[in-house]
């Protein structure tokens, strides 16, 4: 019998249907995996199983008896536990005290803290299940990697039968991975069940037993692991041949270079993230890619090359003009597509036309006055050359969706007098035509002489797209060779590549 | 010894700094949920004028029972006003900022307050039941300590107890580390099964009855009676002692009585004919300017102080999707 | 049943208007119930309300002045809040308008009918007092990071002390010494003839006095208009005022934008109080019961709320709370109970934030998910 069980799920909400009828159950002692593209519909219904969403119909099944979850602390209550990859932890509190925060059994139920007590269990807890933390240690100290272990480690605190992790390798190396692979196996040894939410194939084959596959908010089908081949699993996840982008050029590039980096050193409020003494090159319709887990210093690198963070140290030269602040770095050719789409590439409550201007509403204007007539010209066009949904150049930033958003920051980038391009993370969270319409715009831009940097954590969307491969870590850049995934992988950990 | 001025200023810091102590650690509690509540001057008005009609109009057997229900009844009407904004910012996430000052200009001297007290003619008599020093004549008169300590009514006494008692709940209960968290990540908070909506509202609520404790203060202890605007922008220092305490309650404590003491200064400095430059002009506004000159000290020190803050304060939470 | 507050994707723009109407209409029926449960008639007391505002004899004139210095300080406080920066200081940097440009005033004043020069120089002192007071905060807020909520908030305070002192408890230039009446009660001296600010009066019903001052309040409302809507300044205020992260990005120098978005607040502000200098009072009111018990630096704040920052619509707004202001004071006494414009105009404010919510959400029923066999 199932632990978990879903029936007949629908969940919509404004303009979308998320979920469609979903059927979906998992057993204990397996890994099951979700697999999908983004905006497949796998987060909606993990969020539906971990008591965030409810849905519109559809009922849930634990061990064959309806449940019904009213919030996040029933479905944990009822032992489902979700590790989000986005953490839901209190930055500002101790490992222990973001575990025992909202626990209602025994010890929980004190009025009083006793804080030992708890550090002594969390230690415990840490060692058995390789997930080795400082129980004293406030969350904001701690890695990215390290933040994971610690959601875990909670939800095993909170004895969860079923775990739901969602995307959790994103943000850890090709080893911290595997470690995680063999984490989960210890885990649904003991009983339990784990779902585990991803859009990566090898991963998928890699740890689970059952593959349930999802294309828009519908399954598709459900198949065991072991007899799925991962040219079937991409066919069924896509519903058409993938069309795999690569790169038509070969051979060296030729062209000068428009963006150069020497020595660029930068603070950051954690060691491992400031930069130290970093070079770099890109020439002119060359994509150099910088691979690397998320918190190696990436941000602060496309940040200080743009001229939003001081530098302590070194010279950014966008062709061939050395630049310092955001102005002269715009003003030189360079554009930047922020990895943080709504905080700092949109104003969410500004309209879309405004927004296409962010960077050139200092041009081409009367004095001191706005052309008001020409600046919604040119959104307009804009939006239509980028096929922008959205009901008109008026249109609230933050009311489109994240591929949208994404084309209103490329709209903008690409107007001026571009040498050379920052694109930070810019297919996280899209859906699959928004993603492949970002790549088609970074290609036509290498074609016609950009020079590109593209900083991912996704190494499948590199190696498709570079031309030369950089790995940061802890603050430092090292050259990798193009094609040797184990090799880059390496270096992503911090370890030497040299054979 | 005991009427040397340093012994007088700090008794009577003590003194004038009860107010100030009640309601920056009412402040203190809402906005460790994530509220910022500017409407304390509106609160403390209401309070301090519905705690005196109550003491002047409500007969109760004696005057200890009768403050005590002046008390009630202000710590009620100040949790009322902040329902006001309770509402509007938590449930409709409205912009704290505006709803506190249009609290403030709802609740107070050209407002409510003034209102209740011209209607009910409260301004007339001075009130019928005021607190007196809590331990006898013999004990005040001891060095140093007799004044400071002993000379006190049982108000200050009571702050006392509720700044021990905050700082308990804050650090060692599990409800304490509960608001801490929806105060810091109402996400993870939400996410843990605690009610944000929930912590939220008793903590504004609550925020505001010690307000109104607070004003009460004013009219049935220091002044005692009914003057409009009585409080004389008190509840604006109180906001700023919050940040200057780095939201804790103790040094809310050392700092409502170092203000106090400078709201003292210019009565005692009249007093012994001392003066302190071109006039009242100086002692008068003294106690805003230092306000201003620590609100710049604490913001110097930069970023790292600023871990002080609750990081959720001031912004609305709703679940991504209900 | 629950009810679920959804954000809009589409914002009418009559909602806009409507919105801020309804708030006032809701204001006024919440209010009248107050009243009734405090045993007074709301339809009587509104009516004198009415009365007092716009239909007596006189009464439009009246409003007219008194929504004059609303105008201003609903416009100094629209100018900051649009950019996120709580300026509630307009109150002392009314004052401080007051005192710079009486003192101007004073200075070079002289006799003979008024002077544009002098007036021109009241102008420019009254805004560069407002804008240096301002600018307080302002160096506070963008080089420390400080707060200017309370900053802001705590020179009002000052510069009430520092009116009343020079008033009242000095010498100053500003004090009157001559005469018998100078030494039984502290009077400002009075601005020399050629500094009085000139009314003129439109000769409908009875003669409608405009003050000078009430055409810089409009002029400087549509040149704010102007400034924040179609200029590239405006552009950037906009963004800042929208999220620091962005604006940031798109290269505005966000120091300098806080620096002269406080200085111009201040600076109408101040304007506003060289206008109640020059207009008015004609002398420099130091009386704590004067000048400082208006709350026109506060009552700037309801207006800039209630006209959601929009400079001309808060030159309306200020009509209408110059109205009130006016009945209040006019009806002031045993029959009319005080405080209730306070209360007026707080819940008035209450509602204009709760319609505002209205106007970027949609509020659904969302009935409980039926189980299904």
């Amino acid at each position: 019998m199932a632990t978990i069980e879903l029936r007949g799920i629908t969940k919509r909400f404004p303009g979308v249907v998320a979920n469609d009828s979903v059927d979906f159950a998992a057993t204990a002692g397996e890994v099951h995996a979700l697999l999908g593209e983004n905006g497949a519909g796998k987060s909606t219904l993990s969020h539906i199983m971990s008591g965030l969403y409810r849905p519109d119909e559809g009922e849930i099944y634990l061990d064959g008896e309806p449940v019904s979850f009213h919030s996040p602390r029933d479905a944990i209550d009822a032992g489902v536990c979700m590790v989000h990859q986005h953490f839901r932890l209190v930055d500002r509190f101790t490992v222990a005290e973001n575990l025992i925060l909202g626990d209602r059994r025994g010890a929980g139920r004190s009025f009083q803290l006793r804080p030992g007590a708890v550090v002594d269990q969390v230690r415990k807890l840490g060692e058995r299940y390789r997930l080795p933390v400082d129980p004293r240690a406030r969350v904001w100290q701690l890695s990215v990697g390290e933040r994971q272990r610690v959601e875990i480690l909670k939800a095993l605190y909170e004895e969860a039968r079923v775990l739901i992790l969602d995307e959790p390798t994103a943000v850890l190396t090709p080893d911290e991975s595997s470690t995680l692979f063999e984490t989960l196996r210890e885990i649904v040894a003991e009983g339990r069940t784990v779902i585990f939410i991803s859009h990566k194939m090898n991963e998928v084959k890699a740890v689970s037993d059952h593959v349930t596959i999802m294309r828009a908010g519908r399954v598709v089908e459900t198949v065991k692991t072991a007899d799925a081949d991962a040219k079937q699993l991409a066919a069924l996840m896509v519903g058409r041949t993938l069309e795999t982008v690569q790169r038509t050029r070969t051979g060296t590039v030729e062209g000068d270079v428009v963006l150069s980096v020497d020595g660029l050193s930068a603070e950051s409020h954690r060691a491992t993230t400031s930069l130290k003494d970093v070079d770099l090159s890109v020439h002119a319709g060359e994509i150099v890619a910088i691979a690397g887990v998320a918190g190696n210093g990436q941000l602060e690198l496309a940040e200080s090359i743009a001229g939003l963070r001081r530098r302590t140290a070194g010279t950014v030269r966008i062709g061939g003009r050395a630049v310092d602040g955001v102005r002269a770095a715009h003003d030189a050719g360079l554009g930047y597509v922020p990895e943080d789409r709504l905080g700092t590439g949109v104003a969410p409550n500004l309209s879309l036309a405004m927004n296409i201007e962010l960077k050139s509403y200092r041009e081409d204007q009367l004095g001191p006055f706005l052309r008001m007539g020409r600046m919604r010209e040119r959104a307009e066009a804009a939006i239509e050359r980028y096929e922008i949904k959205a009901p008109g150049p008026h249109a609230e930033a933050d009311t489109l969706s994240g591929g949208n958003i994404q084309k209103v920051v490329l709209a903008r980038e690409f107007a001026g007098k571009l040498k050379a391009l920052i694109a930070a993370s810019p297919t996280r969270g899209l859906d699959v035509s928004a993603v492949e319409t970002v790549h088609k715009h970074l290609l036509d831009a290498a074609d016609r002489g950009v020079g590109v940097l593209l900083i991912s954590e996704d190494l499948d969307e590199i190696l498709a797209l570079a031309d030369r491969v950089l790995v940061m870590y802890e603050g430092r850049l090292t050259e990798a060779p193009r094609d040797d995934v184990a090799a880059i992988g390496v270096l992503m950990a911090g370890g030497d590549a040299t054979p | 010894m005991n009427h040397s001025l340093l012994v007088v200023l700090i008794a009577s810091g003590v003194a004038y700094g009860t107010p100030l102590l009640f309601a920056s650690l009412g402040e203190l509690l809402a906005e460790r949920s994530g509220v910022l509540n500017l409407g304390v001057e509106g609160m403390m008005l209401v309070g301090a004028v519905m705690g005196f009609w109550s003491v002047q109009r409500v007969h109760v057997g004696s005057a200890a029972l009768s403050l005590i229900l002046g008390l009630i009844v202000a710590a009620f009407s100040g949790a009322t006003m902040a329902a006001i904004h309770a509402f509007l910012v938590i449930t409709l996430r409205a912009n704290q900022i505006v709803s506190g000052l249009a609290l403030t200009i709802f609740a107070g001297a050209v407002g409510l307050s003034s209102y209740i007290g011209s209607d009910l003619n409260l301004a007339d008599n001075p009130s019928s039941h005021t607190f007196q020093p809590f331990f006898p004549n013999a004990m005040q008169k001891w060095p140093v300590v007799g004044p400071i300590v002993f000379g006190q009514t049982a108000l200050v006494y009571l702050s006392w107890l509720c700044v021990i008692a905050i700082a308990y709940y804050l650090t060692r209960t599990r409800p304490g580390l509960n608001v801490r968290a929806v105060g810091e990540a109402p996400g993870a908070a939400d996410a843990m099964g605690i009610s944000v909506v929930k912590y939220r509202y008793v903590h504004t609520l609550v925020g505001g009855a010690f307000a109104g404790v607070a004003g009460a203060t004013f009219t049935l202890a220091l002044t005692p009676q009914w003057v409009n605007g009585i409080t004389g922008g008190a509840g604006w220092i109180a906001i700023a002692l919050v940040i200057f305490a780095f939201w804790r309650p103790e040094l809310c404590l050392v700092g409502a009585y170092f203000f106090g003491a400078l709201q003292a200064l210019a009565p005692e400095l009249q007093a012994r004919n001392i003066s302190l430059g071109p006039t009242e002009l100086w002692t008068n506004a003294l106690p805003y300017g230092a306000t201003v000159v620590v609100l710049v000290l604490v913001s110097w020190r930069g970023a790292a102080r600023r871990l002080g803050a609750p990081s959720a304060l001031g912004t609305a939470y709703a679940r991504e999707e209900a | 049943m629950r009810l679920r507050i959804e954000r809009r994707l589409d914002q009418p723009r009559w909602l806009a208007v409507v919105v801020p109407v309804l708030s006032v209409a809701a204001a006024l029926a919440i209010a009248a119930v107050v009243l009734l449960v405090t045993g007074h008639n709301p339809i009587s007391n509104y009516r004198k309300l009415v009365d007092a505002a716009f239909v007596q004899t006189g009464s439009i004139g009246q409003t007219l002045i008194a929504a004059t210095p609303l105008a201003f300080t609903g416009l100094a406080a629209a100018a900051a809040f649009r950019m996120r920066l709580y300026n509630i200081g307009g109150e002392g940097q009314l004052y401080m308008g007051a005192i710079f440009g009486s003192g101007i005033g004073l200075l070079i004043g002289g006799s003979g009918s008024a002077s544009p020069g002098v007036i021109a120089a009241m102008v420019a002192a009254g805004c560069i007092g407002g804008a240096l007071w301002a600018s307080i905060p302002g160096v506070l807020r963008a080089f420390l990071g400080t707060s200017e909520i309370l900053t802001s908030l705590m020179l009002n305070y000052v510069a009430g002390y520092i009116l009343t002192f020079l008033i009242f408890q000095s010498q100053s230039y500003w004090r009157e010494t001559k005469g018998f009446n100078a030494t039984v009660f502290p009077t400002g001296k009075q601005l020399p003839s050629n500094a009085i600010w000139p009314q003129w009066t439109l000769h409908t019903q009875g003669g409608l006095p405009i003050p000078l001052g009430l055409f810089f309040a409009v002029l400087a409302g549509v040149v704010l208009w102007v400034l924040y809507k179609r200029t590239k300044f405006g552009f950037e205020v906009q963004v800042l005022g929208d999220s620091t992260g962005a604006a940031r990005y798109a290269g505005v120098r966000i120091r300098r934008k806080i620096l002269a978005v406080m200085a111009i607040s201040g600076a109408v502000a101040g304007l506003g109080g060289a206008s109640q200098v020059g207009d008015f009072s004609h002398g420099l009111d130091g009386d704590p019961n004067g000048l400082q018990k208006q709350a026109y630096g506060y009552s700037g704040i309801v207006v800039a709320a209630l006209g959601r920052y929009n400079p001309l619509a808060v030159l309306l707004v200020a009509l209408l709370i110059g109205g009130l202001d006016n009945a209040g004071n006019t009806l002031q006494g045993a029959d009319f109970p005080s405080g209730l414009v306070g209360v007026i105009q707080g819940i008035i404010l209450f509602c204009a934030l709760g319609g505002e919510v209205l106007v970027r959400h949609r509020i659904r029923v969302v009935r409980p998910v039926a189980a299904t066999a």
